[in-house]
């Protein structure tokens, strides 16, 4: 297949959901869990889960780097944003999460000098543009999007841009699965593996799935045919009794990875003892802060960093959708008090996020009818 | 609905901050900057880095996340 047309082709869509009706057996309840932000919003705007029979459920998983970023580490930003002669760059969703102290949107509002970039080297050139003003990057993401800020970090590096920095908030993908393999109050058969952070990690960092954990895990494209087939074929695992890591995207990730991109991490950044996740607390080397060689790039340490830690709002059940343990919909404020355009939880913010995708897909309408 | 807040990402999704990836074509290599000028489906043009794909050649496809290559894509592959 060459064109998007063909990976969206709703008669080869009905027979790989025909092939996933085969496969499951009738009186089980399957709970297979799409571990990336990516996968939730094409499940969501193509419907595939309207593909599936009714015993085979999708969990929406903590893959969205915006909805795990706790309310601490938004007011740290927030109070970054509003030091004197700063210029703070981040991503566009980011600066609608809500933190203790309001959002970088409305910081941006209040006269803090916030702006959105699409890339960490979008921020690179406005230091070069602004020699004159402290620029700091709110870097955030999962093991896809670290390599663009250590690239960006090497050539801040090499071109001498001393008036920027970096206040890392990226995280790992193994350890909160880990975490979420451990929970008690969750059941799974099966994951759905992330497609664009293996083409860095490749599929061997989940290999511990399968042998520590008795679950299969297919590496999954974007596309709804993609996501179908890889549904199709953790089941397939399951009817045959057996469990491994198999690539569905194999036209794009190498088992392996991108080593040049690990090798690159390796060396910008190492791991923190802990870092916290909205909903799921604490998790020892989940994330990642610049290594002792780029500690003079580090936001942290060139700035005044608050550092509080906030609980999460008590309305908010973010911590309980990000585990799959509730829909959004069984969330008590989703779609009344918590909207996309007035988000309480940062599964709102991003449509990335679990409830952004169910309520801006209609979905929350449906499944309370069905209740 | 209202209309997304003025800062939010224009694409339907965020196109940087989350697992994304967008098929790009490389036009022209500026080897001494380490970036190529790529055009995606659309036709939207953008610099982007390839350290991590090198070397790229004009009209190779290439796989971008946050301005920065993350893989090399086959010619005869979809999205």
């Amino acid at each position: 297949m060459k064109f998007v047309d063909e990976f969206r082709d709703a008669d080869l869509g009905r027979a790989v959901a025909g092939e996933i009706l085969s496969l499951v057996e009738p009186g089980r309840h399957y709970k297979v869990m799409e571990v990336c932000g990516g996968h939730t919003h094409s499940i969501y705007k193509y419907g595939v889960d309207d593909l599936l029979p009714s015993n085979v459920e999708l969990v929406h998983g903590p893959g969205c780097p915006v909805c795990v970023i706790p309310m601490g580490r938004v007011d740290d930003g927030i109070a970054l944003a509003h030091t004197e002669g700063v210029i703070f760059t981040c991503f566009g969703d980011m600066m609608r999460v809500p933190g203790a102290q309001g959002t970088l949107l409305e910081a941006k509002a209040a006269g803090a000098d916030v702006r959105m970039v699409y890339s960490p080297l979008d921020a690179l050139r406005i230091a070069k543009e602004n020699r004159d003003r402290e620029v700091v990057f709110y870097a955030i993401g999962f093991e896809t999007t670290a390599p663009s800020t250590a690239l960006t970090l090497k050539r801040a590096r090499a071109e001498g841009v001393a008036n920027f920095s970096c206040m890392s908030n990226h995280v790992t993908i193994v350890p909160p699965l880990r975490a979420l393999l451990e929970s008690p109050d969750l059941r799974l058969d099966g994951f759905i593996g992330p497609g664009h952070v293996s083409t860095i990690v490749g599929a061997r960092p989940f290999e511990f799935i399968p042998a520590d954990y008795g679950k299969p895990v297919v590496i999954s494209g974007f596309e709804p045919l993609d996501i179908l087939q890889s549904v199709a074929m953790v089941l397939r695992q399951l009817a045959e009794g057996r469990c491994a890591v198999e690539n569905q995207y194999t036209r794009v990730v190498p088992y392996d990875g991108n080593l040049r991109a690990l090798e690159v991490m390796a060396e910008v950044f190492e791991l923190r003892p802990h870092f916290e996740w909205r909903g799921l607390g604490f998790i020892s080397h989940s994330g990642l802060r610049l290594s002792e060689a780029y500690a003079d790039l580090d936001a942290e340490r060139r700035f005044n960093v608050p550092g509080v830690r906030v609980a999460d709002p008590k309305a908010c059940q973010c911590g309980e959708v990000l585990k799959g343990v509730i829909k959004p919909w069984e969330c008590k404020v989703f779609g009344t008090a918590c909207t996309p355009e007035r988000p309480i939880g940062t599964c709102m913010v991003s449509s990335e996020g679990a409830c952004a995708a169910y309520y801006n897909y209609g979905r929350f309408a449906r499944d309370r009818e069905v209740v | 609905m209202s209309d997304p807040p003025p800062e939010a990402c224009a694409a339907d999704h965020c196109i940087t901050c989350n697992d994304d990836g967008v098929p790009m074509t490389v036009l022209r290599l500026d080897a001494g900057a380490g970036l190529a000028e790529c055009t995606d489906a659309e036709g939207g043009r953008s610099a982007v880095e390839t350290a991590l794909v090198d070397p790229v050649w004009e009209g190779d496809r290439i796989l971008v996340h946050a301005g920065v290559a993350i893989a090399s894509l086959p010619a005869e592959v979809g999205p």
